[in-house]
C-alpha cells in the first residue's frame, strides 16, 4: 500500500483521543484494534475495468492529510426534547450500554482502511436515541470543519414504533486552515420494529476537501429507513449509502443528487441488501457533471437466498453539461431467490437541444435555458425529498453552482 | 420446412449430442502445456518460423499471467488444471486440408456429423461448411459460385499456409493480441483448426456459412482460430455450432474470433454453445468495425460447465453500429457468466445490447458488460437491456454492467429485470387447456423470441428445441 499513514500515527495520539473523551476500556481497545489493522487491511473496494481505476484512493496523501490531535469544528446538535441528541462524550457518560451494543454492529470498523482509520482517530460525534413510540421531527445537525482533518461518528437507535427525521450539514469554516482537508465520518443507523428513519446528509465541503463517508442502516421488522444524500462539495469524495434490510416487511429509499463541477470526483455507491421476506427498495440517483468533473456510481441490489417476496427497484441518471467530464455508472443486481421482482435502469446523456431550441427561441438567454433545464432534470429527484428544508438547501446549492 | 422437422424429429433426443466415438488418433500431444507440445503441434503443422515464434511468444505470456479469481460471482477456474489438459488431438484422416466430400471421411466421423445434422443442413441452407473433429477440420466445401467471386472459406491451418500474408497481418494482432488475457495467450500457444473467411468487396454472401466444432475425446482441449475479414461493402453471415460428450473429467474449449469489419461491411456472427457439462468454455471474441461497418453478434449458451464469454465490438470508423443478442440458460452446476463489451471510439456509432438468461436447478447466470464511449465520440448511442428469468429458490441470476462515459453527446440507456415466471400467466395459460410444464415452456419459448427470431429457421428451431430439451423433467 503506496498510502502509508500509519506509520505516522501512533497508538498514544489514538489513547489521547479516546481518554479525552473519558471512553471505556472496550472502546479504547476497539480503536486500538482498528489502528493495528490498518498494517493490513485494503482501501475500499473501488471500480476496475480492463486498462481504469474508477476512483484511485491510493493517490490521496493521507500521510499530511490526517492530523488527528488538532482537530476544530463547529457543531450544533439540536432536537426535539423527547428525543435524546447527544455529543459523543454524553453518550459515553451516559449510554454506555446502548453504545456498547450498537457501535461497530453494522459498520465493521476493521472493513477497510478508511474505516478503520475513521475508527481509530474519531473525536466527535452524535448519538440519536428515539424512544418507544416516541414521533420526532427537525433533529438537526450541522458540522462545520475548520481543521486539517476530522473524524465523525454518528449512531441513531430508534426504538420500537418511533420515527424521527434527521438532517446533517457539513461545510467547511471560514476559519478552517488552508489546503487539502480530510473528512471522514461513518453513520450507523439502527431502526427497530416497526419504526421509521429518515436521514438527510447534505455535503458542501471545501473543494480542496477529500471525504469518505459510509452511512448504512440495519432494518428491523417493518422498519424503514430513508435516506437522502446530497453532495455538492469537496475535490473527490467516495461514499457509501446502504440499507440492510434484516427484517420482515422492511422497506427502504435511498435518494441520492450530485452536482459535480470543475475537477470535482464523486464516487457513490448505493446498495441494499434483502435480507428478509417482504421487503421493498427503491433507488433513485441523479447527477449533474460539469467542466472536467467526473461521477463514478455503483448501485448494488443484493436479494439473499431467503428473501421471498422482494421488490427491489433502481434508477440513476446523469446529465452531462461538459464534454470533458466523464460519467461513469454500474448498477449491478445480485439476484439469489427468485421470487423477486427487481429492475434497474441507468442513463447518461447531455441536455436536450430541442428542449434548448424551443426555449431560447422564446427569447430565454441559453445560460438560463441551461439552468432551467438542469434545475427540471433534479425535479424527479426533489419530488422524493420529503424534508421541505432539505429540499429548499439543496435547491439553493444547486442554483448556486448554476449561477457560478 | 417439413423435411427439417422431420430430420429435427429423428434426432432430437439427448443421445444426439451425448454419443462417444472410439478415440482414433494420428497425433496426439502429452498433457499439459510446454514449449515441447507447442513445438510439436507447429511442426506436426509443417508450420512457418513466423508463427512458431508467435506461438512461443505466447505460451511466455501465459505463463507470466495471473489465473482470473476476482471477478465477482465469476465460476470457479479452481478445478481447471491446464496440466491435464491434453491441448492437442489430430484426428487420423487421410486428407490433411480436409475433404469437400462427406464419404470420404472415415465412417466414425461421418456418422458423428450425420447425427449432428450438418450434411443435411448444409443441402439445405448454407453456402459452406467445415466441420472440426478434435483439433483439425476434417471436411470443408463451400458452394462454388462463392469461390468464383473470390470468397474464401478454408480451415486456419490451410490459411497459415496459402495466405500467409492476410494471416501475418490479421492473425492476433490488433484485435486479440495474446496480452489480452490469459486464455487469449494459452489460445496463442496451442491453437489448432478454425476457420479463415474472406469476403472481397461488395460481395454479400447470400446464406449463411457455418463451422461445427466437435470434441470427442475426453480430458482434451479445443483451441480453434476464427479469422474473418469482411471487405468493403461486403457481407456474410457466420454461424458456428459446438458439442461434446458428457465424461468425468473436465475439456477446455478456450477459442479465439477476430473479426474484421471494413467500411459498409456487415457481419452476422451467430453460435449455438452447447457444450457437454465437463467443459470450460473460456473464449475471446472481437470485431473491429470501420465506418458505417455493422457487426451483430447472436449467442445461445445452453451447455459447458463454465462460461467466460463477452463478445466485444470496438467501433472504429464514423457511424458503425453493433448489436449483441445473447442467451444464456445454466441449469444444474452451471455458471454462465457471459455478456457483452462495447467500445465507441468514432462519432456517431450506436450498439444495441439485448441480454435474457435463464436460470434454474441451482444455475448460474451473470450478466457482465462494458459499454465504453470515448471522449470524441459524439453523437453516439447505446442501448443495454438485460432481462433474466428465474424458475427456483436455488439459482442465481446476476447482472452486472459497467458504464464509461467520457463524452456528453451521447444517448447512453441501460435497463434490467429480473423475475420469475409468473403466476398468473402459467393460469392463464392452464385455463386455455396447457398443463403446467407446455405453459412453461411456452413462457420461456416466448421470453427468448427476440433471440430465436434473429437465427435462421433452423437454428431457431435448433436453439429452442435444446431449450426444451434442458427444461424436461425438471419443472413441476
Amino acid at each position: 500500500m503506496s498510502t502509508q499513514v500509519h506509520a505516522n500515527l501512533t497508538e498514544e495520539q489514538v489513547r489521547e483521543i479516546s481518554g479525552n473523551l473519558d471512553e471505556p476500556d472496550w472502546l479504547l481497545e476497539t480503536r486500538l484494534e482498528a489502528l493495528e489493522a490498518l498494517e493490513t487491511i485494503d482501501m475500499p473496494d473501488v471500480i476496475r475495468t480492463p486498462g481504469r481505476d474508477w476512483t484511485n484512493l491510493h493517490e490521496l496523501d493521507f500521510e499530511t492529510l490526517v492530523d488527528p490531535l488538532n482537530w476544530a469544528e463547529e457543531k450544533d446538535q439540536v432536537g426535539p426534547d423527547d428525543v435524546e441528541v447527544l455529543p459523543w462524550g454524553e453518550a459515553v457518560a451516559e449510554h454506555e450500554e446502548l453504545l456498547k451494543e450498537h457501535f461497530g454492529s453494522i459498520v465493521d470498523p476493521q472493513e477497510n482502511y478508511l474505516t478503520a482509520l475513521s475508527t481509530a482517530l474519531f473525536s466527535t460525534g452524535t448519538v440519536i436515541y428515539v424512544p418507544e413510540g416516541v414521533d420526532a421531527e427537525d433533529v438537526t445537525i450541522r458540522t462545520e470543519m475548520n481543521s486539517r482533518s476530522l473524524f465523525n461518528y454518528t449512531l441513531v437507535v430508534t426504538e420500537e414504533s418511533s420515527s424521527v427525521t434527521i438532517l446533517e450539514r457539513q461545510s467547511t469554516g471560514s476559519d478552517a486552515v488552508d489546503g487539502e482537508k480530510y473528512y471522514s465520518a461513518i453513520v450507523e443507523v439502527i431502526a427497530g420494529e416497526n419504526s421509521s428513519v429518515q436521514y438527510g446528509s447534505l455535503q458542501n465541503l471545501s473543494e480542496d476537501s477529500y471525504s469518505f463517508s459510509c452511512k448504512r442502516g440495519d432494518a428491523d421488522t417493518y422498519a424503514t429507513i430513508d435516506w437522502i444524500e446530497g453532495n455538492i462539495g469537496t475535490q473527490l469524495t467516495k461514499s457509501e449509502v446502504s440499507t440492510e434490510l434484516n427484517g420482515d416487511g422492511s422497506e427502504t429509499q435511498i435518494v441520492g443528487a450530485f452536482f459535480g463541477h470543475d475537477e470535482q470526483h464523486f464516487d457513490l455507491d448505493v446498495k441494499v441488501w434483502h435480507r428478509a421476506e417482504h421487503t421493498t427498495a427503491d433507488l433513485v440517483t441523479r447527477g449533474v457533471t460539469d467542466d472536467t468533473a467526473r461521477s463514478v456510481y455503483e448501485g448494488v441490489q443484493d436479494v439473499g437466498r431467503d428473501a421471498w417476496d422482494t421488490s427491489s427497484y433502481q434508477r440513476e441518471n446523469t446529465l452531462m453539461l461538459s464534454d470533458e467530464s466523464e460519467a461513469d455508472a454500474s448498477p449491478k443486481l445480485i439476484i439469489n431467490n427468485h421470487d423477486t421482482e427487481a429492475s434497474h435502469s441507468a442513463t447518461v446523456g447531455q441536455i436536450d437541444q430541442e428542449d434548448l431550441l424551443y426555449m431560447t427561441s422564446r427569447g430565454v438567454s441559453p445560460r438560463l435555458a441551461r439552468n432551467m433545464l438542469v434545475e427540471g432534470f433534479f425535479v424527479p429527484v426533489m419530488e422524493e425529498i420529503a424534508v421541505d428544508e432539505f429540499r429548499e438547501d439543496l435547491e439553493e446549492l444547486i442554483q448556486q453552482r448554476l449561477r457560478g | 420446412m417439413s423435411s427439417d422437422q422431420d430430420h429435427l424429429k429423428e434426432t432430437d433426443t439427448e443421445a444426439r449430442f451425448e454419443f462417444k466415438k472410439e478415440e482414433r488418433s494420428a497425433v496426439k500431444s502429452d498433457k499439459g502445456l510446454t514449449e515441447e507440445v507447442v513445438r510439436l503441434i507447429s511442426e506436426d503443422k509443417d508450420e512457418p518460423e513466423w508463427m512458431l515464434e508467435r506461438r512461443l511468444r505466447a505460451l511466455k505470456q501465459y505463463q507470466a499471467m495471473p489465473m482470473p479469481t476476482d471477478w465477482p460471482g465469476q465460476p470457479d477456474l479452481t478445478e481447471l488444471d491446464i496440466e491435464e489438459i491434453v491441448p492437442y488431438i489430430r484426428p487420423d484422416v487421410d486428407k490433411r486440408e480436409g475433404v469437400d466430400d462427406w464419404t470420404e471421411l472415415p465412417e466414425e466421423i461421418k456418422d458423428t456429423f450425420d447425427k449432428l445434422g450438418i450434411p443435411e443442413a448444409e443441402k439445405n441452407a448454407l453456402s459452406g461448411v467445415g466441420a472440426q473433429y478434435e483439433s483439425e477440420v476434417v471436411y470443408q466445401n463451400m458452394q462454388e459460385q462463392w469461390e468464383e467471386k473470390g470468397v474464401v472459406f478454408m480451415n486456419m491451418d490451410r490459411a497459415v499456409q496459402e495466405h500467409p500474408e492476410l494471416v501475418k497481418e490479421y492473425f492476433m494482432t490488433t484485435c486479440v493480441p495474446p496480452s489480452d488475457n490469459k486464455f487469449a495467450a494459452l489460445h496463442g500457444a496451442v491453437w489448432s483448426g478454425g476457420s479463415f473467411v474472406y469476403v472481397p468487396e461488395d460481395v454479400t454472401v447470400e446464406m449463411p456459412v457455418q463451422a461445427y466444432f466437435r470434441m470427442n475425446s475426453e480430458g482434451m482441449g479445443q483451441f480453434e482460430h476464427t479469422l474473418i475479414v469482411a471487405e468493403e461493402g461486403s457481407e456474410v453471415h457466420y454461424i458456428e455450432g459446438c458439442s461434446a460428450p458428457k465424461y468425468g473429467t473436465h475439456n477446455l474449449h478456450s477459442g479465439c474470433v477476430e473479426v474484421f469489419v471494413e467500411e459498409d461491411a456487415h457481419v452476422q456472427y451467430s453460435t449455438v454453445q452447447n457444450w457437454s457439462k465437463n467443459t470450460f468454455n473460456l473464449n475471446t471474441k472481437r470485431a473491429i468495425v470501420e465506418s458505417n461497418g455493422k457487426m451483430e453478434w447472436v449467442s445461445g449458451s445452453m451447455g459447458s460447465k463454465a462460461t467466460m464469454l463477452y463478445p466485444c465490438t470496438i467501433l472504429k470508423g464514423r457511424g458503425a453500429t453493433d448489436t449483441h443478442i445473447t442467451i444464456a440458460f445454466a441449469g444444474e452446476g452451471q455458471n454462465i457468466d457471459t455478456g457483452a463489451k462495447v467500445y465507441h471510439n468514432a462519432p456517431d456509432t450506436s450498439s444495441t445490447i439485448e441480454s435474457k438468461s435463464i436460470s434454474k436447478d441451482g444455475g448460474r447466470t451473470n450478466y457482465r458488460g462494458l459499454v465504453h464511449i470515448a471522449d470524441g465520440a459524439e453523437g453516439s448511442s447505446t442501448a443495454v437491456e438485460c432481462d433474466a428469468l428465474m424458475f427456483d429458490n436455488e439459482s442465481t441470476s446476476d447482472t452486472m454492467p459497467y458504464m464509461e462515459i467520457e463524452e456528453s453527446k451521447v444517448d447512453v440507456a441501460h435497463e434490467a429485470t429480473v423475475g420469475k415466471i409468473g403466476d398468473e400467466d402459467i393460469f392463464y395459460l392452464q385455463s386455455r387447456g396447457l398443463d403446467d410444464d407446455d405453459a412453461k415452456k411456452m413462457i420461456v419459448a416466448g421470453f427468448i423470441e427476440p433471440i430465436t427470431e434473429e437465427l435462421p429457421i433452423e437454428y431457431a428451431v435448433e436453439l429452442n428445441r435444446l431449450i426444451e430439451l434442458e427444461m424436461e423433467g425438471s419443472l413441476g
